[in-house]
């Protein structure tokens, strides 16, 4: 059990939220206040780069939809990167993956 | 504040010795007659008998009395309160007599006025030179401060029995409130389906957490049933008040029509309208279906569609076990539109079909608990149930989910539907 680490760096498309560690219950109101301080010009792209995200329950999948609605209030865009395997495939159970541009990588999803 | 160094005088030292000398002889002059008089308690003698044979001034003031009205004339006893002589009576003289000595007992003594006033008592026995008790010294000390503090300390403790019988009784309250609710959340029992046997079970991770998963089947015309089974995003009672509008959109919806698209297509539209906007985004998972027994054939039809839920499983007669996939069902509530799959399958006598929430798969494994169970491990257990009725799969299950332990940390929800298979022959031959 490792805690929710959240890094922010910028790139050129937009903020990226680097997630690490575990997105449950009792963390995912972390990285709901870390997206909601983002403030994000419309047009940029926010990326949530998942690669060292070890664990996400139904709570973290809320967040992301937070993240989303947070985006697109902004006129803003929103990319997965680097989605692992087990959150992938709790994705497509709940169909999250038509709704989510997913990238293998951070660094194609900030392109702008 | 402490003195700085060199400025104290040393009490040990030749230097300091006028001023103190001084004061001690201005002490002496208190003679042990005026000390004994006016001393800051009372001294009272009396004979063994009780009477009172010497009084100081601090007492007969205490009392209010002259001392020529009871030096002689009253007996200790007759200082006190009603009670006060009663507990003399049985307990202090008796203890007295016995030990020689007794201190510190709390009594209260009537002053001439009638007015109480708490003391308290220590008494000893004076012997002569042959050990024959010849008179009884006491000493009564003004108890009307410490009184007061055992009163506050009384009232405190009221205070606090009180504040902490209200809180129990608001936890109390509060229990039966959730416990009301959280029945408001599931049904008592699933109603009897013709041909058809049904089982649930409802794990819940938390006592004080009100849950996130629901079930429930009812009838909706003269030959179909519908089911469901979901889960709500999150915990507490914002997702037991998901759950309430989710349990009651798909019953209400199912009246108008029991087809499972328009089912989970009016419960997206009412969450996705509620909850949007709110600030505080909420979804589902939900299988929702119906099952039509065939009247004849001993079949049953079943027509389901998923929204972002875990496949249903069916666990057939001959033993094996298949997922029912529903792929592309979207989470319940998140877009104002959403698209829904269908699937349907034939349960045939000996046939199961089982709904779970994703507590099940996902609950944690292995020794450090970093293993999900998992689609593949369910798969293969419930081929190792396939062709028991319902009940016996749900228990072997809860058995599952119990061997878990700590590792199952979400609410878990489970239903089950079969057609019974026609019982054994030789169980007719007997």
């Amino acid at each position: 059990m490792s805690p929710l680490r959240i890094t922010m760096r910028d790139a050129p498309g937009g903020p990226v939220l680097e997630i690490a560690g575990e997105l449950d219950y009792a963390s995912a109101p972390r990285l709901r206040d870390a997206v909601g301080g983002i403030a994000l010009q419309p047009g940029r792209r926010l990326v949530l780069d998942l690669a060292g995200m070890e664990f996400c329950d139904s709570s973290g999948i809320s967040t992301l939809l937070a993240a989303r609605h947070h985006a697109h209030a902004a006129h803003a865009d929103i990319a997965l990167a680097a989605v692992p395997e087990h959150t992938l495939r709790v994705l497509r159970i709940v169909g999250l993956d038509q709704i989510f541009p997913l990238h293998p990588d951070s660094g194609s999803a900030a392109r702008p | 504040m402490m003195c700085r160094t060199g400025q104290r005088p040393d009490p040990h030292g030749a230097g300091g010795e006028q001023a103190p000398d001084a004061a001690f002889a201005a002490l002496l002059e208190d003679s042990a007659e005026e000390l004994y008089e006016s001393a800051p308690c009372g001294y009272l003698s009396t004979l063994m008998d009780g009477t009172i044979a010497k009084i100081n001034a601090t007492l007969l003031g205490w009392l209010g009395r002259e001392r020529e009205a009871v030096v002689g004339r009253m007996r200790f006893a007759d200082l006190l309160t009603v009670g006060g002589k009663l507990y003399h009576e049985t307990h202090f003289a008796p203890l007295l007599r016995m030990q020689g000595e007794v201190s510190g007992i709390a009594l209260e003594i009537r002053q001439a006025d009638g007015a109480r006033m708490p003391v308290l008592i220590s008494s000893a026995v004076k012997y002569g030179d042959t050990g024959e008790p010849l008179l009884i010294r006491t000493t009564v000390f003004d108890a009307r401060d410490r009184r007061a503090y055992e009163e506050e300390l009384l009232r405190g403790r009221k205070a606090a029995e009180e504040a902490q019988r209200r809180a129990e009784a608001d936890r109390a309250r509060l229990q039966d409130a959730l416990a009301v609710l959280q029945q408001s959340l599931l049904p008592d029992t699933l109603p009897p389906v013709p041909g058809v046997e049904t089982a649930a079970y409802y794990h819940t991770a938390s006592p004080d957490r009100l849950g996130g998963d629901f079930y429930d089947v009812f009838p909706v015309d003269g030959k179909r049933f519908a089911f469901f089974l979901g889960d709500v995003c999150g915990k507490g009672p914002e997702a037991a008040a998901v759950t309430s509008l989710t349990r009651y959109t798909l019953r209400a919806a199912a009246v108008h029509d029991p087809g499972p698209v328009s089912a989970l297509s009016t419960l997206n539209k009412v969450l996705h309208e509620r909850y949007t906007g709110s600030g505080d985004p909420r979804y589902c998972t939900a299988v929702f279906g119906t099952v039509e027994p065939h009247p004849t054939t001993g079949q049953a039809a079943v027509r389901l569609a998923s929204g972002g839920h875990p496949p249903a499983l069916v666990l057939r007669a001959d033993g094996t076990a298949e997922f029912l996939p529903t792929p592309g069902g979207l989470l319940v509530g998140i877009l104002p539109a959403a698209d829904f799959v269908t699937a349907t399958t034939v349960l045939s006598p000996g046939d199961t079909l089982l709904l779970y929430t994703d507590g099940l798969t996902e609950a944690r494994t292995g020794r450090d608990r970093r293993g999900l169970y998992g689609d593949e491990a369910l798969l293969a257990f419930a081929a190792g149930q396939a062709g028991k009725p319902p009940r016996d799969v749900v228990r072997a299950l809860t058995e599952l989910l119990r061997g878990f332990g700590d590792g199952l940390d979400d609410d878990t929800a489970l239903l089950a539907l079969g057609v019974p298979a026609p019982a054994p022959r030789q169980d007719r031959a007997r």
